[in-house]
């Protein structure tokens, strides 16, 4: 189900945060998105789920303006994506990546702020501050120096995340942030999405973990090439429309939500 | 030995393939940074080979139209028309049909070069380019037409670079962040795939179309071996350009040799040297690591070694407990030390707060194990040994595991508690 739009009336008081309309995306011919259309509203936590190859990422770049839709919209805050630039932050999927990139942490964090600094000049003080206000705020200023290959899974994710704070965005869209890390720093990226959330911002979060997904999102978003479902946790874990989508892997997901049965 | 070196410096021809050489290797170090990180590396190669068509083509039309001879703004222009052709036609192909980008390139430029090389023999009376100087190039021959261009390529292209390094810098790392920031992530790469244009044909004239290639990426993987940032690597890419050309130079007059070949052949052995000895990331220093590591079993036997002693325990009692020959075990505990695992004094080792909380993790995967063995009905007398085998095995789950199937247990079978 798809929200409705809000009336004429308070649309000027309040607008979507994304606004997509009958979004389709294709690679060769093969559409990743069909049809997709849905509206996220503002200071929202949203997990979008879906197996792999559902077009997740496709989902998540086409919010960004990088992949261009064969059809259909994406509005950011009530703007056509290609006209607005930079509000949108984003943290990759990890294996999509170069680790071996000759890059430090600092500076993954300051690019958070290469749209504000003009071409012509270099990276200001205040720019370094924000790079390293967002590091301490995923807590990862100690490793200011390292390479980015030289840190764990987590550590990485959390990088990625300082970037994205660091652009001051109040959208926030990342993919599989909790793939590869242990519980402890799936609790602490967890808990700086959730102040994230408390200034305001919105954000999009790809998981691929169906049994926690209920329990970290406000709302989710259950998409294979189309939209199945967008609401409230309770009205997307649903048996049938989870087994439609999953197909044979539901066996893995009743396991899941049964734990402690060994 | 002093007169080897400064002999060559007097004779103009050896200044100016100095000269020559050297702004084509710094940019060409510099622009190669790029290629090697986003793996374009062939591209510099299609780029060399298709030259020569347009050199070909270059040469006759300014001849036919204009009457110049071996015009060189003319090839020049031809080069790169026919290099921007080269590349329009791969990615076209390999956009079009199935067959992939590093066949079509292969395809590509071997065509073009193969249509260069007819070319110039077809029409051998009217345009007069040896395609030898072509292949090997001719850096001792450089004149100075080719130093003025290399030196405007230079400029233009470290221009570029410099001014746009963030731009640069972020489309090649994070296309999709580049582009959400509205850099124009497609324009870029027409850009730099100009800049590589460039600098291809202006190397060309001095290594030879094969080596170009070289040129191009052998410094810059160099430097990649240095550098965890990408000015640096940028820079010292550049640095390790020119030493290839200086080296090359001079090996090239003494042993009396093909120029473009002692060149590379120096930038390769450089290159191979810092392979092996590379701080961070090299042959050497990975061997080293290799060597120092301590097996995690030595660690885990002398953490739980120490909490079963409780407190500060003396080497002795460690020894007798964690068989493992004196080097290894001293070189462990130091490793220890270093790692703030454990605590050295004058009486001994004591565990420290981290040491503590990993010690208890290895015990707790012992005593799980022992219970589980018992339940499995493992004879007693073998309990301890079989465990102390197993309790290194607690990768992910599989302590909880054993745990949960146990029903949370809280002593061991010995009646000790499980922590
Ligand atoms: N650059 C591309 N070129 C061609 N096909 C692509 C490309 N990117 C994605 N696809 C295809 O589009 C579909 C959706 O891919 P997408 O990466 O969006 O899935 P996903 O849901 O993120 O999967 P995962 O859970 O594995 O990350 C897949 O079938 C994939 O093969
Ligand atoms: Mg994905």
């Amino acid at each position: 189900m798809t929200t409705d739009h809000p009336t004429a009336a308070n649309h000027k008081k309040r607008a979507n945060a994304i606004d997509v309309e009958h979004l389709t995306v294709s690679y060769h011919a093969r559409a990743a998105l069909l049809d997709v259309s849905v509206s996220i509203e503002p200071d929202q936590l949203v997990g979008v789920i879906g197996p792999n190859g559902a077009g997740k990422s496709t989902f998540i770049k086409a919010i960004l303006g990088f992949v261009k839709p064969d059809i259909g919209s994406v509005l950011i805050n009530g703007r056509n994506v290609q006209r607005v630039k930079g509000q949108v932050a984003y943290v990759p999927q990890r294996g999509s990546v170069d680790w071996d990139f000759p890059i430090t942490v600092q500076e993954v964090a300051l690019m958070g702020r290469y749209q504000k600094i003009p071409w012509y000049t270099s990276p200001r003080k205040r720019d370094r501050q924000a790079a390293v206000e967002a590091l301490e705020m995923v807590r990862m200023a100690d490793f200011a120096d390292r390479q980015i290959g030289e840190l764990s899974g987590g550590q990485q994710q959390r990088v990625f995340l300082a970037r994205a704070l660091a652009q001051g965005s109040e959208i926030l869209l990342l993919d599989e942030p909790f793939a590869g890390v242990d519980a402890a720093t799936e609790r602490a990226i967890l808990d700086v999405l959730g102040r994230a959330k408390e200034v305001g911002k919105t954000l999009v979060v790809v998981h691929h973990d169906l049994a926690t997904a209920g329990e970290y999102f406000d709302k989710l978003l259950l998409i294979k090439q189309r939209l199945y479902a967008y609401g409230p946790p309770e009205a997307v874990l649903e048996e049938e429309l989870l087994s439609k989508v999953y197909e044979g892997r539901l066996r893995i997901f009743s396991d899941l939500t049964k734990r402690g049965e060994g | 030995m002093l007169d080897a070196i400064l002999a060559p410096l007097t004779e103009t021809y050896f200044q100016k393939a100095l000269i020559g050489g050297s702004i084509v290797a710094v940019v060409a170090g510099v622009v190669g940074c790029l290629v090697v990180l986003r793996r374009m590396a062939f591209l510099g190669d299609a780029l060399s080979h298709a030259m020569i068509a347009g050199v070909a083509g270059g040469y006759l039309v300014m001849k036919m139209l204009f009457g110049y001879e071996a015009h060189a703004p003319g090839m020049l222009l031809g080069s790169l028309i026919a290099a921007i052709a080269t590349v329009a036609l791969i990615s076209f192909v390999s956009r079009v049909s199935r067959i992939k980008e590093d066949t079509t390139i292969g395809i590509m430029y071997t065509g073009i070069f193969a249509l260069g090389v007819v070319a110039v023999s077809i029409f051998r009376h009217y345009i007069h380019i040896d395609l030898m100087h072509f292949i090997m190039g001719d850096i001792l021959g450089v004149a100075d037409t080719d130093l003025w261009v290399s030196a405007f390529t230079a400029v233009v292209v470290l221009s570029i670079i410099i001014l746009f390094f963030r731009h640069f810098q972020l489309a090649t790392f994070d296309p999709v962040m580049a582009a959400s920031i509205g850099l124009p992530v497609l324009f870029l790469d027409y850009v730099l795939t100009t800049c590589v244009s460039l600098v291809v044909v202006s190397a060309v004239s001095m290594v030879g179309v094969i080596l170009v290639v070289g040129l191009l990426i052998t410094p810059a993987a160099t430097a990649y071996l240095l550098s965890d940032r990408l000015d640096r690597m940028m820079i010292l890419s550049g640095i390790f350009g020119v030493t290839s050309v200086v080296g090359g130079l001079f090996l090239c007059v003494w042993l009396d040799s093909a120029g473009g070949g002692a060149i590379m052949l120096f930038c390769t052995l450089q290159f191979l040297v810092v392979l092996a000895l590379a701080p961070k990331y090299g042959l050497l220093a990975r061997w080293l690591r290799l060597k120092r590591m301590v097996p995690q079993q030595v660690v885990e036997d002398v953490l739980t070694t120490i909490l079963r002693n409780e407190g500060v325990t003396p080497l002795e009692t460690i020894r007798t407990y964690v068989q493992e020959p004196a080097k290894s075990l001293n070189k462990a505990l130091q490793r220890m030390v270093q790692d703030g695992l454990l605590a050295a004094s004058e009486e001994g080792y004591a565990l420290t707060a981290d040491g503590q909380v990993e010690a208890d993790k290895v015990l707790r995967a012992h005593r799980l194990w022992e219970s589980y063995l018992a339940q499995i009905g493992t004879p007693k007398d073998q309990l301890h040994s079989t465990a102390h085998h197993l309790e290194h095995i607690r990768e992910g789950e599989t302590i909880e595991y054993l745990d949960e199937k146990l029903g949370h247990p809280r002593r061991d079978p010995h009646g000790r508690l499980i922590p």
